[in-house]
């Protein structure tokens, strides 16, 4: 390891200053490469930097080969630390051989002890032994006296027994006495229970008796429910009887009433009597005013002749009167012939005469009409008459209804009165038939009671009689009961005189053999005592005997015990003989091994103290190693990173050299004087300028990108344009327009639309197709101007259009849209949004549209900004 | 009269539709979420010039979601629709490391408008499933979000053509739209 590391450290001093380059390989082979992969190449002018470099490393080497000598060194010591260990390991175990030993040999020593103290307790053994005999003997003179003991107590036993016989004779004769007392006691016994079988018989005698009445009152029962049945008919006919009494009651009611019926009927009669007479007596007044009719009548007659006559007369006087006036007139005419002016006189008379004439007539027509008036009074006069007459003739034919009537009625009540009579009869009839019922009911009733009452006393006679019969019988019962009882009473008297004899007789039985008894007890306690005594001595000899049983197996256990022990003794005595010299040899044997041990262990402490010194030394050297390892690493990596350093600074400089060379100054031939400080000042400078150019670099890609984006938007547009134009300036040739139908539909608007200025230029066509590198991205300001317009065009056709398509409440958001591309005033906004608010509200009048938009004014509005 | 009938239903019903803004610059993939997010598709879609506007119902929430075309020339219109804006989805082409700081300084501008102060921001870093693509953090930071105050934000990994993230931002933002109210 250290030899191959030695040789490739001698390989790389030999190269290093050869080749002024230290290979890779050797960066792999250290122990760290931090670094070592970064750095290129080596800078070529960097002289004496490299002399003190190589030096330092020489130096390094030899301190490297110094430290391994030390190293070697230290290998070899260890070497002898590892032998000088062996060496104790050796000594070690031959002390272990050797301690071995001596303790088999402690151990034989030990059981030569244990032998002789066996013999010892032997000897110790047969000694207790002859003591243990002497104790025997003692215990056999014991036993000897209590054997006499024990006749004397069979001596005892035996009159005992004698005693026991006498005793059973004396119970003999107490039993026969006692047989003889128990046989007479039966007889007694046996007379008593006749004389109770004969009280038996009498008792069913009594309740036979007693039976006998209870039928009798039974009996007594029954007729007691006839006589209460009996009682029930009598209330029954009673209730009959009543019933019939009120019937007669009603009926004399009834004939009180029928009594009064015929007063009233007789008044009526006589009402009725009274209203005939009072008919008869207006059938006389009738009569009494027919005969005045008829005297009116004739009054009347009277008056008519009369008034025939005056018409008469009056006639008369009227036909005098006519006469004189005739006379009168001839005594006119005579005068007017008489008279100078006849002619006038004549006419004067004819006119007296005419009028005269005239008033004859008129007189005769009031004649003629007094007499028709005459003779209709007369008709009338005559027609009353008739009609009287009639009346008469009513009147008297009523008269005569009223007659029939009034005999009928008569014949009526009559018949009624009859009638009422002949009920009254009946009645009466009736009545006496309930009166005879009545008082047959009674004469029943009476015989009935009579009958009751004959039976009562029968059946009171009868129960009497039982009663007296069962008095009779209960008092023969009682007779013969007292009879009974005093038989009883005598008979108990005699029984109890015999009892009492008896039970004398069984108190002096029973003294005499309380006094047997008490002789008894006193014998039987004496027996008893005896007999607790005989039990209790043979217990006592049972014991001893057990005692002595006992000693004697005692004594053989012991002298089997002491035989063995003596034995055990011996063998024990020998063992501890044994086992002492044993334990003396042994003990020799531990002292010398202790000794031996504590040298060993202090030989072995002093041992490993200078192992842990050895072992102090060695960890101090690895330490030492670690130390010395790690400084070759630092210097290593020291290396290395010199190395990676120098390295960068051949690639600052050949950079530099390079940007001398390229930048084409008089860098060049500075290049030669140039100091580190220049070096550094350059490199910082250069660092400064690499950051702008970054920078720059950016900025130009952001530029180079947003040209893209404006190149991008210029091609569309372009790309659009064309199009456009060729539709506007050349309709009829129409040859490219058909690529993009959306432009296809919009002529009117185009064809209103100002037109837009020139075509775009081919240059800009030609800087779209070049790369965003280019310089050449200026595009002319006509150009963009057409392009913005075209593109705000169609983004306006399209706003417009959604405006007009979508609903009110997008094209509300759409407002402020359109009024920015249309360039519309805050006014016109306005007017939009009130329209459009009143098309989406329910109410609310439409706005007045106060900014006419005037095409003069709004309608200038073809800049597209 | 549909509009007409639809706002007084909504008016009755008081669910008010949420207006949301998705932004970004050109080619970042805004029109693809939108009809991601509408019809659940990848649909072919052309530079915009303009807008979309789709209604989009997420949740039992109705979006009405404007789809602002991100060209240079038509960012200056963005500002036209600021107003009654509830959140704002900024599209950014997580691939597209050249543009990160043009999104910045649109975003940053968008951002001060007043209109927009208590819209919600949630940044779509979109084009995940490109081998180039920057991570959520990266494209945060490159953006400034950190920076940001007085702002409710948050920022998700998506991939439009791919559909992934897009529900978990959908859902952040219907969970943060409901607090705000």
């Amino acid at each position: 390891m250290f030899a191959k590391l030695k040789k490739k450290i001698a390989e790389e001093a030999a190269t290093a200053p050869r080749t002024g380059r230290i290979p890779r390989s050797m960066s792999k082979e250290s122990i760290t490469s931090v670094g070592a992969d970064s750095g290129d190449d080596f800078a070529s002018d960097g002289s004496s930097s490299r002399d003190d470099l190589s030096s330092q490393i020489l130096r390094r080497n030899d301190q490297i080969r110094k430290l391994e000598a030390k190293l070697s060194d230290y290998a070899e010591q260890l070497r002898i630390m590892q032998r000088t260990k062996d060496k104790l390991e050796l000594a070690l175990e031959k002390h272990q051989d050797s301690s071995m030993r001596k303790l088999q040999e402690q151990n034989e020593v030990y059981q030569a002890n244990r032998a002789k103290m066996a013999e010892g307790m032997a000897l110790a053994l047969e000694k207790k032994d002859q003591e243990w005999m002497e104790k025997m003997g003692a215990l056999e003179q014991e036993k000897a006296a209590l054997a006499a003991r024990l006749e004397d107590m069979t001596e005892q036993s035996l009159s005992l027994f004698q005693k026991r016989d006498d005793l059973d004779e004396l119970e003999g004769f107490q039993q026969q006495e006692l047989a003889k007392v128990k046989h007479m006691l039966l007889r007694r016994e046996e007379q008593l229970s006749q004389r109770e079988k004969e009280l038996k018989q009498k008792a069913e005698e009594l309740q036979r008796a007693r039976q006998e009445s209870a039928q009798g009152k039974d009996k007594l029962s029954e007729l007691e429910e006839e006589h209460e049945e009996t009682c029930r008919l009598n209330a029954q006919l009673q209730a009959e009887r009543d019933e019939l009494v009120s019937v007669r009651e009603e009926s004399e009611k009834r004939i009180c009433e029928m009594e009064r019926k015929e007063k009233e009927l007789q008044e009526l009669i006589l009402q009725v009597s009274e209203d005939f007479q009072k008919a008869q007596s207006s059938a006389l007044s009738l009569e009494k005013s027919l005969e005045s009719l008829q005297a009116q009548h004739e009054e009347l007659k009277l008056q008519h002749e009369q008034f025939k006559s005056k018409a008469a007369v009056t006639e008369e006087e009227r036909e005098r009167l006519l006469a004189d006036l005739q006379e009168k007139a001839t005594s006119l005419e005579r005068r007017l012939q008489s008279d100078l002016s006849q002619d006038e006189h004549l006419q004067e008379l004819l006119k007296e005469k005419s009028s005269l004439e005239q008033r004859l007539e008129e007189v005769r027509g009031e004649l003629l009409e007094e007499r028709t008036n005459h003779s209709t009074t007369t008709n009338s006069l005559e027609a009353q008459i008739s009609k009287l007459n009639t009346n008469v003739a009513e009147l008297q034919t009523l008269l005569r209804h009223k007659d029939e009537s009034s005999k009928a009625y008569r014949e009526r009540t009559d018949s009624q009165i009859t009638e009422l009579e002949q009920r009254l009869a009946n009645l009466n009839e009736k009545l006496k038939s309930s009166e005879e019922q009545l008082t047959e009911s009674e004469a029943q009733t009476e015989k009935l009671q009579a009958e009751w009452g004959e039976e009562r006393e029968r059946l009171q006679q009868q129960v009497a009689t039982q009663r007296q019969r069962g008095l009779e019988k209960t008092a023969q019962l009682e007779e013969q009961l007292l009879t009974l009882q005093a038989q009883r009473e005598t008979e108990k008297n005699s029984h109890q005189d015999s009892i009492r004899l008896l039970e004398e007789e069984k108190s002096s039985l029973l003294k005499s053999k309380a006094e047997i008894e008490s002789t008894l007890e006193k014998v039987t306690e004496e027996l008893q005592q005896a007999k607790t005594e005989l039990t209790s001595r043979q217990t006592v000899s049972v014991e001893i005997a057990k005692a002595l049983e006992e000693t004697r197996k005692q004594r053989e256990e012991l002298q089997q015990q002491v035989t063995e022990i003596t034995g055990s003794l011996q063998k024990a005595e020998q063992e501890v003989s044994q086992l002492s010299e044993q334990l003396g040899l042994k003990d020799k044997e531990l002292q010398s091994l202790r000794e031996d041990l504590q040298a060993e262990r202090s030989s072995l402490s002093s041992l490993q103290a200078e192992l842990e010194n050895l072992r102090a030394e060695a960890e101090e050297r690895e330490r030492e190693k670690n130390d010395l390892r790690q400084e070759v690493i630092a210097q290593t990596r020291q290396l290395d990173s010199c190395q990676s350093r120098v390295s960068d600074l051949e690639v600052e400089v050949e950079s530099l050299t390079g940007q001398l060379n390229g930048t084409d100054t008089c860098d060049g031939e500075q290049n030669g004087t140039v100091t580190v400080g220049d070096l550094d000042h350059l490199q910082k400078v250069n660092k400064d300028l690499e950051q702008q150019l970054s920078e720059k670099n950016k900025t130009i890609k952001q530029l180079q990108q947003r040209l893209a984006e404006l190149k991008r938007t210029l091609q569309k547009e372009l790309k659009l344009k064309p199009e456009l134009e060729s539709e506007g300036k050349e309709k009829p040739q129409d040859g490219r327009g058909d690529r993009h139908d959306r432009q296809n539909d919009r002529p009117g608007t185009e064809a209103s639309a100002p037109v837009p200025a020139p075509a775009p230029a081919p240059s800009v066509a030609q800087s779209s197709n070049q790369g965003p590198i280019s310089s050449n991205t200026t595009v002319t300001n006509s150009s963009d101007l057409t392009d913005t317009r075209e593109i705000n065009f169609e983004y306006l056709k399209h706003v417009v259009l959604k405006f007009m398509s979508s609903r009110e409440a997008e094209a509300y958001q759409l407002i402020r849209a359109v009024s920015v591309l249309l360039h519309f005033t805050r006014e016109e906004e306005d007017m939009l949004k009130q329209t459009l608010e009143y098309k989406m509200s329910w109410f609310g009048s439409k706005p007045s549209p106060k900014g006419i938009i005037r095409p003069s004014i709004s309608g200038t509005t073809t800049q597209w900004s | 009269m549909g509009g007409f009938f639809s706002s007084l239903f909504s008016g009755l019903f008081g669910t008010r539709e949420m207006r949301i803004l998705i932004l970004g610059l050109d080619g970042a993939g805004k029109t693809t979420i939108l009809y991601r997010l509408q019809v659940g598709e990848v649909v072919t879609t052309i530079p915009t010039i303009g807008f979309n506007v789709e209604t989009v119902t997420y949740k039992n929430l109705k979006f009405q979601v404007w789809d602002l075309g991100g060209q240079t020339s038509i960012r200056p219109y963005w500002r036209c629709y600021y107003s009654n804006t509830d959140a704002v989805i900024y599209v950014v082409d997580s691939s597209d490391r050249d543009r990160m700081g043009i999104s910045k300084s649109e975003l940053v501008a968008m951002l001060e408008e007043e209109e927009l102060k208590k819209a919600i921001l949630v940044v779509f870093a979109n084009k995940q499933d490109m081998e180039q693509a920057m991570t959520p953090t990266e494209v945060a930071n490159s953006l400034g979000l950190p920076a940001l105050k007085d702002r409710k934000w948050q920022i998700f990994k998506t991939s439009a053509t791919k559909g992934t993230g897009l529900d978990e931002a959908m859902e952040w933002l219907v969970e943060s739209l409901k607090s705000r109210q």
